[in-house]
Order: structure tokens, then sequence, then C-alpha cells
């Protein structure tokens, strides 16, 4: 009898957070994961990032938010939530039955705003992880600002790493002239993980009513549209530090992921993919365990940048 | 691709039938049995693009029975035009029913239902069961031109009176079908309308010089359909019984309504209720 080859170890790790299978999906596309519960099995998922969430409640930007574009999505949502006080009374303790990791995602407007945040949400147990999204460009100036200057990002992550023992991703913007300086300081700051990258800025115009589609008239671009930027910018953070990377950025195939993966992230995160297609993480999932397998790879470590000749992470 | 499992709601489902009643109007039958069992008049569902470059959209259930169900295809854009050119025995992957439809018990006994072009689409469930449980409905119609004035038809057969407007005047009204419903001066309980947002708003402001409640369905861009991502907002009073929790908002905030989400919260809403 022939034995089956042991199916290859797509597990992945981030600082302290071990995930099953190497796929998040991505803040801010999957609520808290219960919205999805119905159309996908969250066990077959590494976790999800849930929506970014602030000191104070924000009811978000004015409709419409969203435009739909070539190989892609527009989007200015404005970080509405709740607020921490009520998010912690009344959603956090929900997530605690998700048969995947649960990460928190923190925003902010000061230095305080993260470290306050990320405090009290990372004392919750039913919360593995933090992520830091210091690059939304969707609230004005304010909000972006943390990713694209290297004092402050630096400053949000030094004060976010002393609010929590628990592992800390911070997600790196792409609106920015060099992301590897970026990246270096968040790492030398004490972070355990990168995500990169949050969306492109954007905009559309729609010539019948001569005006911006969005209300918000700028936005964030994701989706395929941005996948080749964000390969660049997972490959040149690869180069620059040591921890772990969380790709993303219109992953919709295996194939797609294992560029990622190739360049340097040891994760990924799937957002506007589960917009075109609730099946695209399990695909991702068992595309890649079939990649592995035909090339006889035990683990999905193993290939962590072997495309990226100055890949410096670990493997 | 391997084979992949599919949890309740994700369906892989095979054209039927297909039909084109005037150029860039076509209804595609899709054998479908658990949405068909499952749907309620006014719920929509999330199609896959079949080149998956774009984002899923979102379609109304048209009709449903047995095994099959249909959905209406109005061709604006790049999707539609896509899932147009489907043809018998092409799989379409389907997520689906979603979203609160009518609440046809608060509609009563003696509707009137407000369609602009394919607005239509969500209409036709809600009439047949409100017919069915024996009210009296009448179907006003509204589309650019007569020959996009499809499938009325169906609603005379299933019982309901219609009255037919055109932006054009080449059949009907010459006008909007708001002021079809005001001119014809039949008197209604409740009003149930789908179209455009213009068309809406203006169901809204009838229905108030009516003194009658009118429910809504919005047809607004979505991204996920399940409530995940926010992106498909409408300002909704915060005393209504649809608005989602939200806590007292950030001192300087000068809205005082709460955004509801069009594919979770509704995509039908009390027009009165809408802060828009
Ligand atoms: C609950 C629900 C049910 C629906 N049911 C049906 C249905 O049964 N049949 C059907 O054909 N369509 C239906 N729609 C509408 C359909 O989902 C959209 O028209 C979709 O955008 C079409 O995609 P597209 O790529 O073809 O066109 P798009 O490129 O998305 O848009 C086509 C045109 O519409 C305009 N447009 C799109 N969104 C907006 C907006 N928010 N504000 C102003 N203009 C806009 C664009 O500018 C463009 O001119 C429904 C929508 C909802 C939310
Ligand atoms: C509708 C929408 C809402 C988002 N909201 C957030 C958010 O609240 N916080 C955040 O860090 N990223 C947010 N993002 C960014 C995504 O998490 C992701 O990083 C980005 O979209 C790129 O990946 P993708 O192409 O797979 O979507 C949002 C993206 C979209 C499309
Ligand atoms: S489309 Fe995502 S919340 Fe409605």
């Amino acid at each position: 009898m022939v034995t089956k080859a042991a199916e290859p170890d797509i597990s992945a790790r981030l600082g302290g957070l071990r995930l099953s299978v190497p796929t998040l999906m991505g803040s801010g596309c999957y609520g808290s994961g219960e919205e999805y519960a119905s159309l996908v099995d969250l066990a077959q998922l590494g976790g999800v990032v849930l929506k970014s969430v602030t000191r104070l409640p924000r009811l978000g930007n004015d409709a419409p938010r969203l435009v739909p574009v070539a190989s892609g999505l527009l989007n200015a949502i404005g970080l509405q939530n709740p607020g921490i006080e009520s998010y912690l009374a009344s959603d956090v303790a929900k997530f605690a039955d998700r048969p995947c990791a649960v990460v928190g995602s923190v925003a902010g407007f000061s230095v305080d705003d993260y470290a306050f945040v990320t405090e009290r949400l990372a004392a919750r147990d039913e919360i593995d992880a933090i992520e830091l999204n210091i690059s939304c460009p969707n609230v004005g100036a304010e909000g972006e600002t943390f990713a694209c200057d290297p004092d402050l990002a630096e400053r949000a992550t030094r004060a976010a790493r002393a609010a929590t023992a628990k592992p800390l991703i911070v997600k790196l913007s792409p609106n920015v002239t060099d992301i590897a300086a970026i990246a270096r300081v968040v790492e030398a700051a004490g972070a355990d993980a990168l995500a990169v990258i949050n969306t492109v800025r954007g905009m559309a115009i729609d010539v019948d009513r001569v005006k911006p589609k969005l209300a918000n008239v700028s936005g964030g671009l994701s989706g395929a549209a941005i996948r080749p930027i964000a390969v660049l910018a997972v490959w040149e953070v690869a180069r620059a530090v040591r921890i772990p990377i969380v790709g993303q950025g219109g992953i919709e195939t295996a194939r797609d992921a294992l560029e990622f993966v190739l360049a340097g992230a040891t994760a990924v995160s799937i957002g506007t993919g589960n917009f075109t297609d609730p099946r695209v993480p399990l695909a991702v999932a068992s595309g890649i365990r079939t990649y592995l397998a035909e090339r006889g790879i035990a683990t999905l470590a193993e290939i962590v940048g072997s495309a990226n000749p100055g890949f410096r992470g670990a493997r | 691709m391997p084979v992949l499992e599919t949890p309740p709601l994700v369906h892989e489902t095979v054209v039927s039938d297909r039909r084109e009643p005037f150029s860039d109007i076509v209804i595609i039958g899709l054998y479908a049995p658990k949405i068909a069992r499952e749907a309620r008049p006014g719920q929509f569902v999330m199609a896959v693009t079949p080149s998956g470059e774009r984002v899923a959209t979102a379609l109304g259930i048209y009709e449903a029975a047995g095994d099959r169900i249909s959905l209406m295809l109005v061709v604006v854009g790049p999707r539609t035009r896509e899932l147009a050119l489907l043809e018998r025995g092409d799989r379409l992957v389907l997520a689906g029913p979603l979203g609160n439809g009518f609440q046809l018990q608060a509609l009563g006994k003696n509707v009137a239902l407000i369609a602009g072009g394919v607005g239509l689409a969500s209409l036709l469930l809600p009439a047949q069961r409100l017919l069915a449980d024996g009210a009296r409905v009448h179907l006003y119609y509204g589309a650019r031109t007569a020959g996009a004035l499809v499938d009325a038809e169906l609603f005379e057969a299933a019982g309901a009176g219609v009255s037919l407007a055109t932006d054009d005047g080449s059949r009907g009204h010459h006008g909007y079908v708001t002021e079809l419903l005001a001119r014809e001066g039949r008197t209604h309980e409740t009003i149930a309308a789908c179209g455009p947002s213009p068309m809406l708003r203006a169901v809204g402001t009838l229905a108030r010089t009516l003194g009658v409640r009118a429910q809504v369905s919005l047809e607004e861009t979505f991204a996920c359909g399940v409530g995940a991502c926010w992106g498909c907002v409408v300002p909704l009073e915060r005393s209504s019984a649809q608005a989602p929790a939200f806590p007292p908002v950030a001192p300087g905030e000068t809205r005082d309504y709460v955004h509801a989400r069009i594919c979770k919260e509704g995509p039908v809403f009390w027009s009165d209720e809408l802060r828009w």
C-alpha cells in the first residue's frame, strides 16, 4: 500500500501569533467574521482582522462610499465604528467563539489614541493580537500621517508596544516614497510583524454628473488593480526588516498569494477578494497546499522570500 | 481548481433558460433549488462575475418556483454586461438569499407597487405573495421607453392591476411613474417600491402627500452584500426599528442619524425613516 505523503504544513507564525492557515481576512472587509459565517466555514481561515476601532464613535463618511472600478474597488468608509468603550461593552464578547484567530485593529488620530485603544482592546481575552492601522487614507489628512512620517510611525508603534505584550502587527501605507524606511523604524519600535499594504489613494469622476463619484472625493483603491504595487512593497520591505510580513493587496487566487510569499510574506491577507467570490480564502489555502505538495515541499515557511535574493527575514 | 465545499448560502447554479425581451434586458432562469425554496419576497443574491475580474453584483430574486429562480439583468455596466452573456448550461455562483425583504404583513390588504426599470425584479415575488394572501395589488410601472416595459403581464397573470408610464411617452403615461399614481387617484393603504434612488425619493415625497407609508427597496452599490464592509450605508432615523445599535456620537458631530447597511438592515426601508 502506498502511504499518502503528509499534507504540507501551511501554518504561519507572526511573532507569538500562530495561524494554522496563512490567510487573514483584511480589516474592514470581513466585519467580525460573523457576517460571513453563512457563506464560509470560518474554521478554514487563519484569522479575521476586525474592523478598525477608534477611541470615540465615528459615523463615518457620507454615501456613496464604494465605487467598483476595473479590477478593483475604491472605498471611503471613513472608519465608521462605535468607539472603543461601546465596542468593549457590546461587541468583543461575541468574538470568543470564532474558530480562527481574532486580530483587533486599532486606528487613531494621536499617539495617545493608539496607546489607549491598544491597551483597552488587547486586555481582552477574545483578542489574539493587535493590528495597528496607521494607514487609513479616508479620514482626511490626519489618518495616514502616521504611516507617512517615520517619526510618527515610530511613536505610534512604540506607544502601542508599551500598551500590550500581545503580538503587534503594524499596517503600512503604500502612499509613501520609501516604504522600507518606514518599515525599519516600525521594526525598531517593537512591532512583531508588518501588514503590507493598505489601500492606494485614488478617485473616480462621474463624467455625466461632472463630480467625484465618492462623497469623500478620494478613497482607497484595493483589489487586483493594486497587486503589483503590493508585491513590490513586500519585496522591498522584506529586504529591510527581519520581522514577518503579512502580504496583501488584490489576492484572489493561490498563485496571487504565492507571489507575496515568494517576495517575502510569511502570511497573506484577503480583503476585496472576498467581495469577488466569498470562496477565495478557501481556494487560496487549498491551492497553496497543492503547490507545495506538487513540489514535494513540506512547509510553507521554507519558501517564504525564496524569489527575493535580498530577503532578510527568518524562515 | 479543486471542487470546493460550499457552506449553506453559496450555490453553484446552472442557467436553465434565457430570454431577452428588449435590447439590454435579459432574464436568466437558473436551476437553484435551495434559493428557490428559501427566498423571501424582496431578498437578493450576490452573483459572482464569471470572469472573476470585478466584485460580485447584487441582483434581486425575480421569480422563484419549484427548483428554478430567475434574475432580471438590465445592462448598465461591465458586470451586468458579462452576466447578460450567460447561456443555457453555463454555471453561475450565487450567494443568497440575502437581506431582509419587504414586511408584507405591514403592507396590509391594498397595496400600490411602484417599479422603476429593473426595480420590477424585486417586486414580482411580493406581488404574488400579497395576492396569495388575499391583498389587492396594483402595479405602477415606469421605464424609459415602451419596449423596456417588460413582463407587466406576469403581474396581470398573478392578479394585479397594472398602469404604465414611459419617459418618452411611447406607452402609457408620458412622465414619471409617481405622477401616474398621483393622477390615477386610486387609493391604497401602503406603497412598496423599487427603482433608482431619485424615483424612490419621489415615492417618499408622494407617500407623505398621500398620507400613506411606503417601503422602498434601495439599489445602491454593494461590495460584500452581507454587512461586513459598511460600504453600502444610507442615513436612517435613530428611532427606526431597523437602525443598527450605535452609541451617541462624539462631540462636534452634527449628523443626528445613524448609518444603516442597505445589504444587512435593508435593502427595504420605510421611506419616512430614511434621512436622504
Ligand atoms: C439590492 C439590489 C438589487 C438589485 N437588483 C438588480 C436586478 O435585479 N437587476 C439589475 O440589473 N440590477 C440590479 N441591481 C443593480 C446592480 O447591482 C448595479 O446596477 C450594478 O452596479 C451593476 O454593475 P455593472 O458593473 O454592470 O455597472 P456599474 O459599472 O457598477 O454601474 C453602471 C452605471 O450605474 C452607475 N452607478 C452605479 N452605482 C451608482 C451609484 N451608487 N450612484 C450613482 N450611479 C451609480 C454608474 O455610474 C454607471 O453609469 C440591484 C442592486 C441592489 C443593491
Ligand atoms: C471596504 C474596505 C474597508 C476597509 N477598511 C479598513 C479598515 O478599517 N482598517 C484597515 O486597516 N484597513 C481597511 N481596509 C484595507 C484592507 O484591509 C486591505 O489592507 C486592502 O484593501 C488591500 O487588500 P485587498 O486588495 O485584498 O482588499 C479596507 C478595505 C476595504 C476595501
Ligand atoms: S455591501 Fe458590505 S456592508 Fe453592505
